[in-house]
């Protein structure tokens, strides 16, 4: 045990030195890059024939380690020299290094892809890792742009990867997008959506949009232009955007669920690499009918089916890609969506304080014995992972109609106090509310919620309880 | 007596949570006569069918499927895998064995109609 630990405190250091070398070359390279961009010149490391003897081989336009490195891409008729010649000089920005981004960036970078911008102001979590492949255990509460950026270079040292450790917004949004061909939307909230659908048409930058949740995904390219695509030059063909597509965002969620949405890993897996698969097409000039304009791919890993829809025309008289949009800038994206550019829960405050229970006091009561009847009211697979001895799961989805009215009887009928829990104490507090709003005035002090849910309880009363 | 129309009824994205999980349905569409006698039309259209469904098969919630009697915004409603703004929208015609998709649109940490709507503001 004493061995293990040993080893285990020397292999940190040694990451830690490892990083700090890591950064230092990258600095160095930078500089490089920047001093003389012919360094990662596809003909750098090719016998400048001026000086030295006529070459013995031709190696077409690519130098010998690029023909080597790509070559069972190269050898592919729709690739070929030229194509990779694109991917080499093709820039792609990645908003989102999650379950989308992370697979997306992989096989981008992969490819070769000359430069890769990757955004995100999140930091990782052990939650996301199962299915977020660019990061790893020890790069736990390090920006996840960073810790994608290190495993793409790790991956690939001959291309140019920029992380960006900022929220996007309609501030800074412009001028990132500016240094790129085009941009994959691998975020996870409609505001987001909306405005990386409002940059794509001002930037003139096609957006290749994925989204994945629990065991379904969807991938389609919105703001296609066929203007920008060189073999069809002066030809005016062009592809939807998200907004003509969902011209209205829906209406605001409810505040603050703390329902914790799962996804199985597989499927941001199955649709991030399709979204690379997708820019390499775009990079290769493949021709709309190729690609998923005006159709989107649903993919179910349930019933294991997978279809590609035929998706309306591009709308005339859209409001951010026709030829006189009324959308000319990017505006408050979270505002005009009325919900917020995370996936980050809120904190509800919609209870009176004498309904309000703090963990360490509920703590208390179970330990004195008191009656206390305990409403978890998680989904049962939620329930399942997890819970306080004792508690009962009454799933906030199902509370209505009968159950409601059964619940409704229990309070009335237990002396002592009824707990409401929940993970993060919002869908506790909306649960107690439904209760009391129906509940005689004699038996509703009885109703408490518990402030900040099993969050709170782990960190306040026991630091075993899991916390996800 | 018109032909009875076979429609298969398919929800995804979430929209199957509010109809009891299930993902996909094969139904037989009533004479609209004896459904709907004041309706003003002859033939079933989409617009006929969202009541129909919001009365015999929507269990749950449903502000999160219709807004008044629109499909509500981020649900993308198919017709035989085509968008329905290429073949009419809510007055396109149906015709038996079509088969009719409701898919809401996935946002990653949210699907359209994943959240609970106990508390309005």
């Amino acid at each position: 045990m004493e061995q293990l630990i040993i080893l285990e405190n020397e292999i940190k250091e040694l990451r830690k030195t490892l990083k700090e070398k890591e950064l230092e070359m990258e600095r160095v390279r930078r500089e490089l890059f920047d001093a003389q961009p012919e360094y990662r010149d596809l003909n750098n490391g090719l016998p400048a024939s001026a000086n030295g003897p006529e070459p013995m081989v031709k190696c077409g336009q690519l130098p010998k380690w690029a023909i080597e490195r790509y070559s069972r891409q190269i050898l592919l008729r729709d690739i070929g020299v030229k194509g990779q010649t694109r991917i080499c000089e093709a820039k792609v920005l990645i908003v989102g290094a999650g379950g989308l981004g992370c697979p997306a960036a992989m096989y981008l970078a992969a490819a070769g892809v000359g430069e890769i911008g990757i955004i995100d102001y999140d930091v990782v979590e052990l939650t996301n890792i199962h299915r977020q492949i660019l990061h790893f255990e020890q790069d736990e509460n390090t920006s996840k742009a960073e810790s994608a950026a290190a495993t793409l270079r790790s991956i690939n040292s001959r291309i140019k990867i920029t992380p960006y450790n900022v929220q996007l917004d309609s501030k800074n949004a412009l001028d990132i997008a500016r240094a790129y061909d085009l941009i994959l939307d691998c975020t996870d909230n409609v505001p987001t959506r909306y405005l990386l659908s409002d940059l794509s048409c001002l930037s003139k930058r096609p957006l290749i949009s994925g989204s994945a949740l629990k065991m379904e995904g969807q991938l389609t390219v919105y703001g296609y232009r066929s203007d920008t695509h060189s073999t069809e030059k002066g030809v005016t063909f062009r592809g939807p955007c998200y907004r003509c597509v969902f011209p209205t965002p829906p209406p605001p969620d409810a505040v603050g669920s703390c329902s914790a949405h799962g996804v199985a890993g597989p499927v941001p897996g199955v649709i991030g690499t399709l979204q690379a698969m997708e820019a390499l097409k775009y990079i290769l000039d493949m021709s709309p009918q190729k690609l998923l304009v005006e159709r989107m791919f649903i993919f179910d890993a349930e019933d294991m089916v997978a279809k590609t829809v035929r998706l309306r025309k591009r709308n005339p008289m859209c409001a951010a890609c026709s030829d006189s949009p009324t959308i000319t800038h990017l505006v408050d994206y979270e505002a005009y969506c009325s919900a917020p550019a995370n996936d980050k829960d809120l904190d509800l405050k919609i209870l009176p304080q004498n309904n309000r229970i703090s963990a360490p006091e509920v703590s208390q009561l179970l330990k004195q014995k008191e009656p206390v009847y305990m409403v978890d009211v998680r989904a049962d697979s939620e329930f399942h992972m997890c819970h306080i001895v004792g508690a009962n799961n009454w799933p906030i989805d199902g509370l209505s109609g009968d159950a409601l009215e059964q619940l409704l009887r229990c309070v009335e009928k237990n002396p002592s106090s009824v707990i409401f829990i929940c993970r993060r104490g919002n869908d506790s507090q909306l649960a107690a509310k439904k209760v009391l709003d129906m509940l005689p005035e004699e038996h509703r002090h009885k109703v408490k919620d518990m402030i900040g849910g099993l969050h709170a309880w782990a960190f306040k009363v026991d630091n075993d309880f899991p916390v996800y | 007596m018109a032909e009875p129309i076979h429609l298969t009824l398919l929800f995804a994205g979430g929209a199957e949570l509010l109809f009891d999980r299930v993902k996909r349905r094969d139904v037989v569409l009533p004479d609209l006569k004896d459904y709907l006698p004041d309706c003003g039309s002859e033939k079933w259209t989409v617009r006929q069918l969202v009541l129909w469904i919001r009365e015999f098969l929507l269990k749950e919630r449903e502000a999160l499927f219709l807004q008044g009697d629109e499909v509500r915004p981020g649900i993308l409603v198919l017709i035989n895998d085509e968008d329905w703004e290429l073949c009419g929208t809510m007055d396109y015609e149906l015709q038996n064995k079509d088969s009719v998709m409701f898919i809401s649109t996935l946002h990653g940490s949210t699907s359209v109609t994943s959240r609970i709507e106990l508390y309005t503001p």
